[in-house]
């Protein structure tokens, strides 16, 4: 008896380490597949001289419809010369980050050039991460002046330039054409009495229609800072955080007005606004330009627009930005200059980025002809008003706490005002690190 | 028959490939977070300095931001163990019964039905039950709607949120403990339930005492799994409610996955991380000491 209870302790003990191990399997299954999906087209870069062709290795985030228009911008760079040959890589989206601080960490296929984000580029760029790409961009006959001066003076830090802007993604406003035009609206709201006003009228609640979902998630995380700032407010003040100011919570408490209205059904979760509005229960969306190919796709009578100013104090929209940025790693100077080479042929050929949806920083290429005859080159005249993420190192954290309690708020279950407050106590104890 | 020094070679390289993954992916992962979590690793960093167990003493420093990520998140992580290990058990066992009470051709087709969602990645999981859970135009709710009821808040209401992530996980997962539970049954022997027919017990008396205490090592084994796979739950918080409504289904493993790669503290996320395991070794000693204590005395 005693045999069989120690062999069962055994056992026990056995299989309590290979299930703890294995449930990891189980219920962990996004983490497991994504690495499995991202790490299957990686090459080492080592064998330079193959062809004669000098090898580089580029990492992006574009895991959902947009990848492959910027995998044709890339074969077309390829096939347009014979000195370099650029590796595309896609990596999930929401796994982007961990994976580049493991690469970059790990120093062996490690990428040469990386799409950031902008909002990204202050904290690698304090971890010594990046490097100055001033001399490759003057090299490269690439200035400044090509782009938009937003994102290039959020990524010049300390004098020294950290990112070339591949794009501008603001949030814009979508609407259902057909919609529209039942309700009787001839042109699109561009401030606050407009909209509230048009989504009234587009409301049918008999019908299941609705003017406007409000989203309880993302993405408010583009939405509330949109509107913050077009009141008037700030994400954060220089030294501490100030959402939770009366002009944020005025904003929150508007958005649970149109709830309270029925513009808006409650209780809206996770893509809840974004099904609607596929199936043309939901009249106008605020989200960004990568889901114009899925609205294309679904076959959707819809419009882009800025969004209009719901603030009280000046237009403002909340933007992210892709850039392309060179880790601190990269030192040899036939990478360097092939990186160079190639964002060079991107700052003029890079249609096949607009036609995915964005809206690109390149000054040439926003005043090209073909750009301005996409839709949403309409987009690109809130380029002077864009403003990006707050400057502030791990932002990020920071700013974790807003979208737990603004989901409170905006299900109803807390007052806005009370909401801000702990998130605002909840960030001050992450600062306070 | 002493093993021969051939046959004792054979038998240890049988065993060689199994112990060399164990060691390479489950031994040293677990004695170098272990030892991350001694650093102050920042994953940005070049440098790692050795901490000591400060990153441990920071988790249970009253109001600080590490105390309040993880009991939170602990919190939030026992409320679904609570919730669904006794689901998982209960309904894993019923299912079984069932499936084998059905006549022979069809027991193999029910099998299959009921294990199939088991083999599906989470990403599919999410897609099928947000559809299912959507509030406005998922299929639950116009389901209820027709019947003349009113719209379930599914994935943004408490308690609604807790049971769509129960429902979802049993749906998922509970093939696993059906199988199991399956050949636990099969190996009852017969003879049992005919000795007690012949004395007139009723299938009730049967199921209390031979079932339950023929099959009670596998119980075991389910409930400790059961348990940690629960504590290990990921996928279904974070794709179904994002942790919401506000933070309530925020469960550990979300918490500290955010501190190690959105924070980049992976050394305090590794320290959050070896006491998380800590605490369900502690639950499956209690767990087994609760079913064998008594015979102990043996």
């Amino acid at each position: 008896m005693r045999k069989k209870g120690s062999m069962l302790v055994t056992l026990i003990i056995m299989v309590t380490l290979i299930a703890a191990g294995c449930s990891g399997g189980n219920t962990n299954n996004t983490t497991n597949d994504s690495t499995s999906q991202g790490n299957k087209s990686q090459s080492s870069n080592s064998e330079n001289t193959k062809k004669g062709k000098t090898k580089l290795l580029f990492w992006s985030p574009f895991s959902g419809a947009d990848g492959p228009f910027m995998k044709n911008i890339v074969d077309s760079y390829n096939a347009s010369q014979d000195q370099y040959s650029m590796e595309f890589v896609i990596q999930p989206n929401g796994e982007y980050y961990k994976m580049l601080d493991v690469a970059l960490n790990a120093s062996k296929d490690s990428p040469d050039l990386v799409i950031m984000h902008l909002d990204q580029i202050p904290t690698y760029q304090s971890k010594g991460q990046l490097q100055a790409i001033d001399d490759l961009a003057a090299n490269a006959g690439i200035s400044k002046a090509d782009y938009v001066e937003a994102p290039i003076d959020y990524a010049t830090i300390d004098g020294k330039w950290y990112g070339i802007p591949l794009d501008i993604h603001p949030l814009v406003m979508y609407y259902n054409k057909d919609l529209f035009e039942k309700a009787g609206i001839t042109s699109v709201p561009t401030n606050r009495a407009e909209f509230d006003a048009a989504v009234e009228k587009l409301t049918d609640q008999q019908a299941g229609v609705y003017g406007y979902v409000v989203p309880t998630l993302w993405p408010q995380q583009f939405i509330f800072p949109t509107l913050v700032w077009q009141n008037g407010g700030e994400l954060w003040d220089g030294d501490n955080v100030a959402y939770n100011s009366p002009e944020a919570v005025e904003m929150i408490e508007w958005m649970r007005g149109l709830i309270d209205k029925g513009v808006s059904p409650s209780n809206v979760q996770q893509d809840g606004e974004n099904t609607l509005f596929l199936q043309g229960k939901n009249a106008i969306q605020f989200n960004g330009p990568w889901m114009k190919s899925q609205f294309d796709e679904a076959g959707l009578n819809f419009g882009v627009a800025p969004v209009p100013q719901i603030g009280k104090a000046k237009p403002a929209v909340f933007g992210g930005s892709h850039n392309f940025a060179i880790p601190q790693g990269v030192t040899d100077e036939d990478i360097l200059a092939g990186i160079g080479d190639f964002l060079k042929y991107v700052s003029s050929n890079s249609l096949d980025w607009a036609e995915s949806g964005q809206a690109l920083a390149s000054k040439p290429m926003l005043e090209s002809a073909e750009f301005k005859a996409l839709p949403q080159s309409a987009i690109a005249e809130s380029f002077s008003y864009v403003q990006f993420a707050p400057n502030v190192l791990n932002w990020p954290t920071i700013s974790e706490p807003i979208w737990g309690e603004l989901n409170n708020a905006l299900l109803g279950n807390k007052p806005a005002q009370q909401a801000m407050d702990d998130a605002a106590a909840k960030s001050q104890q992450a600062i306070g690190k | 028959m002493k093993p021969t020094l051939k046959s004792r070679i054979s038998s240890s390289l049988f065993a060689l490939p199994y112990t060399l993954c164990f060691a390479a992916f489950l031994l040293f992962p677990i004695c170098y977070g272990f030892y991350i979590s001694l650093h102050d690793f920042e994953l940005l960093s070049k440098e790692h300095p050795f901490v000591g167990l400060s990153n441990y003493i920071a988790i249970f420093t009253p109001n600080s931001y590490e105390n309040s990520l993880f009991f939170r998140g602990l919190w939030a992580t026992i409320q679904f163990v609570i919730f669904s290990v006794p689901l998982l058990i209960i309904a894993g066992l019923a299912i079984a019964m069932l499936v084998n009470a059905l006549p022979s051709k069809l027991r193999g087709l029910f099998r299959t039905f009921y294990f199939i969602p088991y083999a599906l990645s989470a990403s599919v999981m999410a897609v099928i039950w947000l559809m299912m859970f959507d509030t406005n135009a998922g299929f639950l709710n116009s389901m209820l709607q027709k019947l003349g009821g009113q719209s379930i808040p599914w994935l943004t209401g408490t308690p609604w949120a807790w049971v769509s992530l129960i429902i979802t996980t049993l749906w998922w997962t509970i093939g696993f403990n059906m199988i199991i539970f399956i050949n636990a049954l099969n190996q009852v022997p017969e003879d049992y339930y005919e000795a007690a027919s012949i004395d007139g017990a009723s299938s009730w008396s049967k199921f209390i005492y031979i079932t339950l205490p023929t099959i009670r090592p596998v119980m075991l084994f389910v409930m400790i799994t059961s348990t940690i796979a629960s504590f290990n739950i990921y996928a279904q918080p974070f794709l179904l409610t994002r942790g919401g409504p506000g933070d309530t289904t925020r469960v550990l493993l979300i918490n500290v996955l955010d501190h190690a790669f959105i924070r980049k503290e992976v050394g305090s996320a590794s320290a959050m991380a070896i006491i998380m395991a800590l605490i369900i070794i502690i639950i499956s000693l209690v767990q087994y000491r609760l079913t064998y204590g008594r015979k102990e005395g043996n």
